[in-house]
């Protein structure tokens, strides 16, 4: 079958691989129909989490039809529509049964290695290092689903792909971010990435009956869509007036938003002056793996006694934590990989009864064998791009 | 990884450029105790070199972009060796060690920064944009400005 394999720093390529096959009874083997780049995939690609290695299938956004199924998988049948979350989670272990599915206990073989380098390990991860167990992706025409009686859900209705494939990861994991906030109604949510996940954090914001939501980004097209297509009340254009703290503490009465999500992550670009030249030099020397920007400025910005939710991605250690701040405000700081298992029923309804249509954020849909000019066309932001699906 | 490791980027490689020729121009002949000598001459001299062709290199802090990155690391790899090889050529190594050892100490520190250089300049598009245009199956334009709203307001609470 084809692929897109990582093969160095800023290098992939489509090539032809082994098809996979059954290893244990609760695997299915799913024939792929849409699969997506995920901003997160450009950590991969920029090379800054390790243990990749050449020949990797990347992808872990990805759906299609079920054509093969192990003994123990009785709920899915040959022939069903499944969306593949990105988390692999066993369903029995401790953080299973808690709900906390991105941490299982069972699913990561090298939860050893991952703890080194993260701190703590995840779940085991489809296409995203050896630090995440090692699984092929699904930026592929086929691709192996371990534990498929836990993860994947059936597409019974006459949605589209592009309106369910995100149920796979960014979606989830936008609504998880506002989820973090306790959203009750009236309040005041900034958004720190106007990318796919924060495009999909404001839309779930406004879900949830946010009075005001806040863009925040450097790209004009991308606060042009979360205003037209989000729904979100303000922008802060950044490549304008790099003080965002600044923006935001004006549009909020000099208070602050009620809430604050980073969807940004360890390549945050917005830093500016001394502190970024440091952040730069230091992650590209590996001395410190992630640049915080955003995480910096959420908690500088976020009202006394807000909440600071982290879902862009962050794998070690990071400087310059405004301790203070955080401390003196009493912020409460909530994070992590989405536990995407638990979101998908209700946000599969939310789909289907009209409430989101998240096939709004696919800028580009490309056949497979265009995944390395995909890659830079997302990374570079050419073309207005906010989100690649690929069509094996 | 890829090995060897290739941390520093174009844009990296690029401050590192500005940084070492700026330093090689003003206090680095102080610090070597060589200020007023010959060799002090020689090493301001390829400080301002680097500095120059850095400025005209097509990578994210070149200011007019003439020279490719790779031809850029090519200058870099004979600028270090040549750096090096002065003052054996000129003789001068025989006044003491003080007036060949920074030579030969900076070119090592050039080549050492260009083995961990990524020559493909990460920080560059190269893709090809004309391509995906003709083969994208959405129009990025229309789905980002026309139309209605993808979200329903407060339909989560």
């Amino acid at each position: 079958m084809r692929a897109n394999v990582w093969s160095g720093r800023n290098q992939v390529q489509v090539e032809n691989v082994s098809d996979p096959k059954i290893l244990n009874d609760r695997d299915a083997i799913v024939k792929i129909s849409s699969t997506a780049i995920c901003g997160s995939d450009l950590h991969l690609y920029d090379g800054y989490v390790p243990k990749m290695k050449r020949g990797d299938i990347l992808g872990h956004e990805f759906m299609g039809e079920i054509v093969e199924t192990g003994k123990r998988v009785s709920n899915l049948q040959v022939g069903d529509r499944v969306v593949v979350p990105f988390p692999i989670a066993c369903g029995d272990c401790w953080a299973c049964k808690h709900e906390l599915y991105s941490v299982c206990e069972n699913t990561n073989p090298n939860s050893g290695l991952a703890e080194k380098f993260f701190g703590h390990a995840t779940a085991g991860i489809f296409g995203y290092s050896h630090l995440t167990g090692g699984y092929a992706g699904g930026q592929a025409e086929y691709a192996r689903v371990p534990f498929a009686d836990v993860g994947p859900i059936k597409v019974e209705d006459d949605l589209t792909d592009e309106q369910v494939l995100f149920l796979s990861d960014i979606f989830p994991t936008g609504y998880f971010g506002a989820d973090l906030c306790d959203i009750r109604g009236g309040e005041v949510i900034a958004v720190f990435g106007a990318g796919a996940v924060g495009q999909f954090a404001i839309a779930s914001a406004v879900m949830m009956g946010a009075e005001r939501v806040i863009a925040i980004d450097q790209y004009d097209y991308r606060l042009q869509m979360a205003l037209n297509k989000a729904r979100a009340t303000d922008i802060i254009d950044f490549a304008k007036d790099p003080d965002i703290v600044e923006q935001l503490k004006e549009l909020t009465g000099g208070r602050g938003p009620d809430a604050v999500i980073d969807a940004v992550g360890m390549e945050a670009a917005h830093g500016h002056g001394a502190i970024h030249a440091i952040d730069r030099a230091k992650q590209a020397t590996r001395s410190e793996s992630d640049r915080p920007h955003a995480l910096r400025d959420a908690i500088l910005a976020c009202r006394p006694g807000g909440i600071v939710s982290v879902i862009g991605v962050y794998g070690g250690l990071m400087d310059k934590f405004p301790s203070g701040a955080f401390m003196n405000k009493g912020l409460q700081l909530r994070a992590g990989q989405c536990h995407v298992q638990k979101y998908l029923k209700p946000l599969y309804d939310h789909i289907k009864n009209g409430d989101i249509d998240p096939s709004f954020v696919v800028t580009h849909r490309l056949e497979l064998g265009m995944a390395p000019d995909g890659f830079e066309t997302f990374k570079h932001k050419q073309d207005e791009c906010v989100k690649v699906v690929l069509k094996p | 990884m890829p090995f060897p490791p290739r941390p520093i980027d174009s844009t990296l490689h690029g401050v590192t450029d500005y940084c070492a020729g700026g330093t090689l121009l003003t206090i680095f002949p102080r610090l070597a105790s060589i200020e007023g000598t010959e060799s002090a001459r020689q090493i301001r001299t390829a400080g301002a070199i680097h500095g120059g062709y850095s400025a005209i290199t097509d990578y994210p802090l070149g200011i007019v972009k003439l020279i490719p990155f790779k031809a850029h690391l090519a200058l870099d790899a004979v600028g270090a060796l040549a750096l090096a090889v002065t003052p054996f050529a000129s003789g001068q190594w025989k006044k003491g060690a003080k007036h060949w050892v920074p030579h030969v100490a900076l070119c090592l520190f050039e080549l050492s920064a260009l083995l961990m250089t990524d020559p493909t300049g990460a920080g560059d598009f190269h893709g090809d944009i004309e391509a995906v245009r003709a083969a994208n199956m959405e129009d990025p334009h229309r789905k980002i400005y026309d139309g209605a709203p993808a979200v329903r307001p407060a339909v989560a609470v």
